[in-house]
């Protein structure tokens, strides 16, 4: 199979690679086997080897691009899974054809002219775009802020006129802390009514508050609800 | 945070008055505050009340220009993709791979096949229009032997249409509030927010509870928010109204959430209830309450 070369051409490797791909899945093995194969016999192992008996004839100045290139559909030895997975792991680095890898894209700029108008319009659009999201981000922060002041107003009134109150609604919610009121209710409630009770921890927010999603649910909002007794 | 802002916030300025007196500010604070005190002699009475809000259900309906962004980014991304690896994912010649293949020909031509459609504009829902168009048929052919998707239910309910103030099914997208239909401080009818006094010993949280199960029932799976208030209402009263009452008025609402359930109100007090926006509480309400409260709601 192998020829001597006088120079290290491209023929040359790839009659050098073929050999060697066809000595490793000349036998048939197990799927698990199957891939591990695949993995571990990385081109540029296989070429090392051969390459050295190579590249000590004569070379050439100018040494021809090096490439990647596979058998061919050699489905007749082995698996064609094979061959799919070694493309999709090993793509090929000829540049002819642009590749799922993307690295040789001489069409972008063709590609690009196809889906914009132009390079101010499509500017145009940007800042058009980062104005409009400008307006709603200040547009929730004045509302943010709108809400801040109103409950920093109300706590204010509050510290003057109830300052016991004050107190009271100054106080952190500790989410571990239980109150004597509760631990004497939860040794009366068995089942899902005590895990209804120790569900809703205090300070914390409740699992039923549902987040916003594009379709409402089939049933709808929920109006059979028979009431939880929580001691707060 | 915030709540922790506005406690750090209130504990400097008390902090402030107390340990510095000799100094020229604090010494008029100190005036104005115990002057402010002087005034308010009387007992102050405290009502407790709840804003009850349902949160939205539905993501929020994009704008046109959103939508035509949206189309026009997909557009370039589309543009720049690099090839599709097909041989990969699909065997070839399978079925799956021509469904594929017939989808993405959709995609396509719905990127550069024309101008985002307009007529799109109820199904806001689709962010970029490319899944708008791909439908499952039912044809036997394309599910392979899947069963048929049920569609998911429509984003307009039928509270929607009709403008059942009542349903909690109404308006996804927005947040509702409750408001009844009840009598205030001065024994007018009015539209307002749940609200009832103060027991001794008690708490405001513990009382806005309580007063919101008393005129509004049990039948909600509510969640109190926190327990700091989140607005106060002050009515301007007349000094004989004051002297009857033995002090002047306050209204600290608090805020809650509404998880489950439905409001069922006694009937004593309360004659109505419904669950509004923003707007359309505005021409319901008094004026001055709505002075008080208008911050505290969400605009959307």
């Amino acid at each position: 199979m192998k020829q001597s070369c006088k120079t290290v051409t491209l023929a040359c490797v790839q009659q050098v690679f073929n050999a060697e791909f066809q000595n490793l899945f000349s036998t048939s093995a197990p799927t698990s086997v199957r891939l591990l194969a695949v993995l571990k016999a990385r081109p540029a192992v296989i070429m090392s080897s051969s390459l050295l008996a190579v590249s000590k004839q004569k070379l050439a100045l100018r040494v021809s691009q090096t490439s990647v290139r596979y058998i061919g559909r050699q489905e007749s030895g082995g698996d064609p899974k094979n061959d799919i997975i070694r493309r999709a792991l090993y793509p090929s680095n000829i540049r002819n054809r642009p590749s799922p890898v993307g690295s040789w894209r001489p069409d972008v700029g063709r590609r690009l002219q196809r889906a914009i108008p132009s390079v101010q319009a499509h500017e145009t659009i940007e800042r058009a775009w980062f104005l409009h999201q400008r307006h709603v981000r200040r547009a929730r922060a004045s509302e943010l802020q709108r809400k801040f002041e109103s409950v920093r107003n109300a706590m204010e009134t509050l510290r003057l006129v109830a300052p016991d109150l004050y107190v009271e609604a100054n106080k952190e919610e500790d989410p571990r802390a239980r109150s004597p009121a509760e631990t004497d209710l939860l040794k009366k409630l068995k089942g899902p009514e005590k895990k209804a009770v120790e569900a809703r921890i205090r300070g914390l927010f409740p699992r039923e508050l549902r987040t916003p999603t594009d379709t409402p649910p089939r049933n709808g909002w929920t109006y059979d609800f028979t009431p939880i007794v929580r001691p707060s | 945070m915030l709540s922790r802002n506005v406690v750090s916030a209130c504990r400097q300025r008390t902090r402030g008055c107390l340990h510095a007196p000799s100094r020229s500010l604090a010494s008029i604070a100190e005036a104005s505050s115990s002057a402010a005190s002087s005034s308010s002699a009387t007992k102050a009475v405290i009502n407790a009340a709840v804003i009850v809000n349902r949160s939205p259900i539905l993501t929020r309906t994009s704008s046109l220009f959103e939508r035509a962004y949206y189309a026009y980014q997909s557009r370039i991304r589309r543009a720049l993709f690099n090839p599709f690896p097909t041989e990969f994912y699909f065997k070839t010649g399978s079925l799956l791979e021509k469904k594929f293949a017939r989808e993405e020909k959709l995609r396509e031509k719905e990127a550069f096949g024309g101008p985002w459609s307009l007529k799109r504009s109820d199904r806001g829902s689709e962010d970029d229009g490319e899944l708008g168009s791909i439908q499952v048929s039912p044809d036997q052919a394309d599910n392979m032997g899947e069963e048929p998707i049920e569609p998911p239910a429509s984003r307009i309910h039928e509270a929607d249409k009709e403008g059942d103030v009542k349903s909690l099914d109404r308006l996804g997208e927005r947040n509702l509030y409750l408001l009844i239909r009840g009598k205030d401080h001065l024994g007018k009818e009015v539209w307002r927010f749940p609200q009832g006094p103060l027991q001794d010993g008690e708490f405001l949280h513990q009382a806005a509870l309580r007063d919101l199960q008393a005129e509004v029932g049990e039948n909600m799976d509510i969640w109190v928010v926190g327990k700091k208030p989140i607005a106060v209402y002050q009515p301007s009263l007349p000094e004989s109204t004051i002297k009857s009452l033995a002090g002047e008025l306050y209204t600290f609402f608090l805020k809650a959430h509404i998880l489950a359930g439905q409001a069922r109100p006694s009937g004593k007090n309360v004659t109505d209830f419904a669950w509004l926006t923003k707007e359309e509480i505005e021409p319901r309400v008094e004026k001055d309450y709505w002075a008080s409260v208008k911050d505290i709601l969400s605009d959307h």
